[in-house]
């Protein structure tokens, strides 16, 4: 085999790089991203392998175990004890991952698309069209973030769907402004010029040169996001506003409400949901700064 | 300066019109006629009859929006469904409530923030450094509602040391001539209602304080590493100023630059926070008085409320860019 043949197959056998080879392999041996897959794992297992893991009916109320005072504690029949009204908080918790990361991946994706069209319009049209939607953006970065959330709740009424739109909405201008950010610093690059010299269409520039350019702060803006929409779905739950029937529905933030007044002989009815919380959005945030250094190597222990 | 000022002035323009347009939209878009959800479901057809006169509901959408400007320009958000009173009388006992909890909160994040980072940033990779990224992780991780439940059930339920709620003893009688009650009983020299007023404030702004500290932390932990290897920086030290003069005039100064931008954006987060704080601790603010509003469809309380909160939001960032201005000169020449 001569030395040429040689260099070949080495180069074959390996890896072949690219961005998001190379970032998966950086992700994957960061300790804190790790520990984010997991929890992140254990959160998406328990929504979608609820009914089956389930001991009980998550609605079910049985007052024969609260008759001797509120609340008998986790035992072998009821790992995290019974709420306020005899239902299983094991059950209950599992079907409100289902909630959480349904809501929390709809309203990202509704912020997400709207925000990426708005935002890689602003920023390559420029002009008129760029002051109008920014304006707007900003109009809607001046209500913060949970009272845009009521509002919309408010004007379309209560509801799953609503509530998706709501949170969805309210994370429009942030994924907006991201893009055309990125798509600006963008606009005039090198490839983008070389690109354009050899006659290609400005709408094919921006989807197929441009915006794949732009995507990983994205995508890392997206991950966090997520574990902010958890919060935000917890938050409105908390406030008894957006789902249908706060009190049947389990649903993570609307059962740490009432238990607010039982905090002196129930504690774990505050902890264990709570703790849920945490652990689902601390999984997002953790893969979410993994991403980020894992795209962007120089901001490493930054 | 003053163009700087003047510019960012007109600025705030549109973004007035576009939220009293917003709003303006959002009231037509409830359920039932304007007239109705501003109204209430207990209402008479005189009244009904006498709203839509006022805010001109027979007449065109361009003659109501007018009309709605005015009334709104002069801080007249209508009357409370509820409580029948003027929703701008009820801003005013509410919001000082609010901006006590905000201002503790911010003063705690932003006194507890800048040196928590300065020293991660100071000790990078060590020991300090990544407990407290590990801390303002767990931080920003907690959802306000329940770290408040959390410190409630620790100190006030557990420990006994704190009161649980409200925001001050129920049988305290004092004159309230701010509604600021720390300020009221200092200027009162009440130092006994001071003592407990502090004392019901304390939880309610760690919970709303915390995750601006570990923003805040994590903000400063990175301006000062960026700083720590600027040229200047490294001038000062081979010139033999001593390491404390460099950390203060050189480092943190700059450092201290991203800070204030983060201040104004967190204020958002603060008001947010605020409705959920004050909800656990009872806490007689703007958003304890929002939450009831959701709950009774007081819409005008809603309207006034969301259109009060973001004003002060606007303000809030139009005075940080202002003051970002004056302590940084690079920004007013751009």
């Amino acid at each position: 085999m001569s030395v040429a043949q040689a260099e070949a197959t080495e180069v074959a056998l390996e890896a072949p790089s690219g961005l998001w080879r190379d970032a998966w392999y950086r992700l994957i041996r960061n300790p804190g991203a790790i520990v984010g897959l997991l929890f992140v794992l254990v959160f998406v297992v328990a929504a979608i392998f609820a009914p089956l893991l389930a001991t009980h009916d998550p609605v079910e109320q049985n007052l024969l175990l609260i008759a001797n005072g509120c609340c008998p504690g986790p035992s072998a029949e009821h790992y995290f004890g019974v709420d306020l009204l005899g239902r299983d908080l094991f059950t209950r918790i599992l079907y409100g991952a289902r909630y959480s990361l349904l809501i929390g991946i709809v309203s990202v994706a509704i912020g997400l698309s709207i925000g990426l069209v708005l935002g890689a319009i602003a920023g390559y049209v420029g002009g008129f069209v760029d002051s109008a939607i920014m304006r707007v953006m900003d109009v809607m970065l001046a209500i913060p973030g949970l009272l845009l959330a009521i509002g919309i709740v408010a004007a379309l009424g209560p509801g799953l769907r609503n509530v998706m739109i709501a949170v969805g909405l309210a994370n429009v201008p942030i994924f907006a402004r991201l893009l055309r950010g990125s798509v600006l610093a963008q606009r005039e690059a090198d490839f983008v010029l070389a690109a354009r010299s050899v006659g290609i269409k400005r709408p094919q520039i921006l989807f197929s040169h441009i915006i794949p350019n732009s995507i990983s702060p994205v995508i890392v803006q997206g991950t966090l996001a997520m574990a902010t929409a958890i919060i935000d779905v917890a938050g409105l739950g908390f406030l008894g506003i957006g789902l249908e029937d706060p009190d049947e529905t389990p649903e993570w933030g609307s059962m740490l409400t009432e238990v607010n007044e039982y905090l002196q002989v129930a504690p774990f009815l505050a902890l264990i949901p709570g703790t849920a919380i945490v652990i689902s959005v601390l999984g997002f945030n953790l893969i979410g700064d993994g991403l980020r250094e894992a795209l962007d190597p120089k901001l490493r222990g930054r | 300066m003053l163009r700087f000022v003047v510019r960012r002035l007109l600025l705030l323009v549109p973004i007035l019109v576009g939220l009293s347009i917003l709003v303006f939209v959002w009231v037509r878009a409830l359920p039932g006629s304007p007239a109705d959800s501003l109204l209430g479901e207990r209402t008479t057809p005189a009244l009904v009859k006498e709203y839509e006169e006022r805010f001109g509901l027979d007449e065109p959408v361009y003659v109501q929006y007018w009309k709605y400007v005015q009334t709104t320009a002069h801080f007249d958000f209508g009357v409370s469904v509820a409580s029948h009173r003027p929703v701008t009388t009820e801003i005013k006992e509410r919001f000082p409530a609010t901006i006590e909890l905000a201002l503790a909160a911010m003063i705690l994040a932003v006194g507890l923030g800048v040196p928590l980072g300065f020293l991660a940033a100071k000790r990078h990779g060590g020991i300090f450094d990544h407990g407290s990224l590990f801390v303002s992780l767990i931080g920003i991780s907690i959802p306000v509602f329940f770290l408040a439940i959390l410190l409630k059930y620790l100190f006030a339920v557990r420990l006994g040391w704190l009161p649980s709620v409200g925001r001050i003893d129920v049988t305290s009688e004092v004159k309230h001539p701010t509604n600021l009650y720390v300020l009221d009983a200092i200027l009162t020299r009440d130092w006994k209602t001071l003592v407990d007023v502090l004392k019901h404030l304390i939880l309610p702004a760690v919970a709303l304080g915390s995750i601006p500290l570990a923003i805040v932390a994590r903000i400063t932990r990175a301006a000062v590493l960026d700083v720590q290897n600027e040229d200047y920086v490294r001038t000062a030290r081979a010139k033999g100023l001593p390491p404390a003069t460099v950390d203060r005039r050189h480092i943190l100064r700059n450092a201290l630059l991203p800070i204030s931008t983060i201040i104004g954006l967190q204020t958002g987060l603060l008001l947010s926070g605020a409705i959920l704080t004050e909800t656990v601790f009872a806490f007689p603010g703007m958003g304890q008085w929002l939450r009831e509003a959701i709950f009774n469809r007081d819409y005008p309380v809603l309207q006034g409320g969301i259109l009060f909160l973001a004003l002060v939001f606007v303000f809030v960032n139009l005075l940080v860019d202002i003051s970002y201005a004056i302590i940084n000169p690079r920004i007013r020449y751009s």
